[in-house]
């Protein structure tokens, strides 16, 4: 299936955010496909613009000035929807929103409201796109709850959120997002907020469910470790910009960017010897509304140079790997240096 | 590293009363801190691991008596004298937190919005009655130690980054020279490429200025880092103390073992390596009888659940909490790697 057209591709996507101190160009630029059945991996630290460019997707922004086009291919034939060009209360885009993207949020604690109970969020996604009788809907409820590895579930439909635990009400969530059978599933930092052995149960349940569904995934973190483990293709970016895209493990033993690069060097590792030094990142990411023109990441960037200024190039480097960055171009004939030729 | 105890803690508890109905009525007790006995030498990092709920930061807050213990001895080996701070005055405290210094998880709250650096930094020496115009000539003198130019005097939190302010939070703890420092998750909110800064600044100023680290945190990649010694806490109770060594490579309790082989690693090429531990942390409120771990253990026998061990040495330094701690084979297929999923 992986040959035929990705079920959804960013194009150009600019997302900019009036404010008072000035315009916020949350994300700047940003390209790229998912494929069907596949996990794509958004990795980057705070600021960098993932979590907007995943609310974007599903037009969560009604705020933002967006521009680009998000085209979503719900079956190989189809004709793409343009996202972008949807009327973001509309009801052509709440359609989609739910039953055939869904989205978990980042705060388990804070995504479910207090007020109902966690049987009747389910059954309010599930009322909202499929027509069921009562019966139907409560069964199918219960049977999200029990997939999503809830023990008890029928007893824990009438729990109101307080009453559960952190991971429990992380699967909640998950069983709310996939109680229509959604073609892509956006993960925004799912498993943040909680522990070590919670966050190995969560992810084991994402992956899980990815090839029972036959589901695309877009998973969005700041943790390499969860990169690694889950996604098949990944795009870095910082600051509203992206820095480079690579399938995962091509990425991970042949990073370009500087930044790819200085990121996988400061993660500590079973090998890292213990009380060294670690590597680091000079400065801290700046504000995005005084972002350095050209390449954002010049000022803590050890290989930056005179050209930085303006804005970089994407270089390939291989089938689907890209880095933006000026280090490939040769500085007097203007060529690409380390272009990889099919 | 030296053999010298600085701080001796005996049989440390806190209970903190559940209160029911109009009179408030003690209906239980949750045990966040049950039973704790553990020693740091000088000039080591002691590491204390722990998913959330274990107790870590009830722990690190009765050391400096900014929570009350209930039970038990905390024996600070000043300069001059051994102190029991659980018992300690007034007055007698002021001297100990000369001696003992914490640094909070997290920079964003902890830091008074209204404060500029300067006064945040000196609070410490003013509580220790030193006059406002030496206070502020020592804070100047030690800005640049933890990596802050001496232009940040003057500005307020809201004006730094998340790893800024964790340098002040370090300045306003390093302050009074203590020879003890207390560290409560200090990277956990920082993003990844600041983290590996604030680790090395942390290394740095303990060869710089001889300090003696108790350094709280759930992410074992940067405890195993930064540790000599690692102490892992489940619910309430040390399950296993021992060096950084046989913590994590001759592990004798099955949750260290678990612990370790949830956290994931940060390589595409080593996935469904981990072991992914069943079941969520029981309740501190009615942990479960005998072995707190027994619901979670897959070695659990009758045993376990009926009675409690005991903290046992298993010679070298190293101690476990399992009745079956000779005998366990825990590189047994149960910890095998997952293969196959879902």
């Amino acid at each position: 299936m992986s040959d035929t057209h990705p079920i959804l591709e960013v194009l150009d996507l600019h997302v900019h955010f009036k404010m008072l101190a000035g315009m916020v160009r949350a994300v700047d630029g940003v390209s790229f496909a998912i494929e069907r059945g596949r996990c794509l991996g958004i990795v980057g630290e705070s600021g960098c613009g993932k979590s907007v460019t995943a609310r974007s997707i599903l037009r969560l922004l009604p705020s933002s000035q967006t521009s680009g086009q998000i085209l979503y291919r719900s079956d190989t034939d189809n004709q793409p929807v343009d996202l972008v060009s949807l009327d973001p209360k509309g009801n052509a885009i709440r359609a989609i929103r739910g039953r055939d993207i869904a989205m978990i949020f980042q705060e388990p604690m804070t995504s479910l409201t207090p007020v109902y109970t966690i049987g009747e969020q389910i059954l309010e996604s599930i009322r909202q796109h499929q027509t069921l009788s009562e019966d139907e809907a409560y069964e199918l409820a219960v049977s999200m709850l029990n997939k999503v590895g809830i023990p008890d579930a029928e007893r824990r439909f009438g729990d109101y959120p307080h009453q559960m635990s952190g991971g429990m009400r992380q699967r909640v969530m998950i069983a709310i997002a996939l109680s229509c059978q959604p073609r892509i599933l956006i993960a925004d930092e799912p498993t943040t907020a909680l522990d070590v052995t919670i966050q190995a149960q969560i992810l084991r349940l994402i992956r899980s469910l990815q090839r029972d569904l036959d589901m695309s995934v877009i998973m969005i973190t700041h943790d390499l470790a969860v990169i690694a483990q889950l996604a098949d293709f990944v795009v870095v970016m910082y600051l509203g910009q992206m820095a480079e895209q690579a399938p995962v493990v091509e990425l991970f033993q042949n990073p370009k960017h500087p930044y790819t690069q200085a990121l996988l060097r400061s993660i500590v590792r079973p090998d890292t010897p213990s009380r060294e030094q670690l590597h680091s990142i000079s400065g801290s990411v700046p504000d995005p509304r005084n972002a350095p023109s050209g390449c954002r990441f010049r000022n803590r960037c050890p290989s930056a140079h005179d050209r930085c200024v303006q804005d970089p190039p994407v270089v390939t480097f291989g089938p689907r790997h890209t880095a933006t960055c000026w280090l490939y171009v040769d500085e007097e004939t203007g060529t690409e240096t380390a272009v990889f030729r099919s | 590293m030296s053999d010298t105890p600085i701080l001796q803690v005996e049989h440390l508890s806190k209970y903190f009363p559940v209160q029911r109905g109009l009179f408030r009525k003690t209906v239980a007790h949750v045990k966040a801190v049950d039973d704790v006995t553990f020693t740091v030498h000088k000039g080591e990092c002691l590491g204390l691991v722990g998913e959330s709920g274990c107790g870590k930061t009830t722990l690190a807050r009765c050391l400096l008596r900014l929570v009350e213990p209930d039970k038990g001895r905390i024996v600070l080996h000043g300069e001059q004298q051994a102190l029991d701070i659980v018992s300690a005055s007034r007055k007698e405290m002021l001297d100990v937190r000369r001696q003992m210094q914490i640094i909070f998880q997290d920079p964003f709250s902890s830091l008074d919005p209204r404060w500029r650096v300067t006064d945040v930094v000196a609070e410490p020496l003013i509580a220790q009655r030193i006059g406002r115009a030496e206070a502020a000539r020592r804070v100047l003198e030690l800005l640049p130690t933890v990596g802050l130019g001496a232009h940040f005097a003057d500005r307020f939190p809201h004006e730094l980054s998340g790893g800024e302010r964790q340098r002040v939070s370090i300045a306003r703890a390093l302050i009074v020279s203590p020879p003890l420092v207390v560290a409560d998750e200090p990277v956990s909110a920082l993003d990844v490429s600041v983290r590996s800064q604030i680790i090395n600044l942390l290394l740095d100023l303990q060869s710089q200025m001889n300090l003696t680290y108790i350094f709280i945190a759930h992410d074992l990649s940067i405890v195993k880092h930064i540790s000599h010694r690692i102490a892992v806490m489940y619910l309430g109770q040390l399950v296993e103390l021992g060096t950084t060594r046989q913590v994590f490579e001759q592990y004798r309790h099955p949750y260290t073992k678990a612990l370790l082989a949830s956290a994931l690693i940060p390589d595409p090429t080593r996935r469904d390596e981990g072991y992914v531990l069943e079941g969520e942390v029981p309740s501190p409120i009615n942990p479960p009888s005998g072995c707190h771990f027994s619901t979670r253990c897959p070695f659990a026998q009758e045993r376990c659940s009926a009675e409690e061990p005991a903290l046992r040495d298993m010679g070298d330094g190293h101690w476990v909490r399992c009745h079956f701690a000779e005998e366990l084979d825990l590189s047994e297929e149960i910890f095998a790697p997952v293969a196959a999923l879902g």
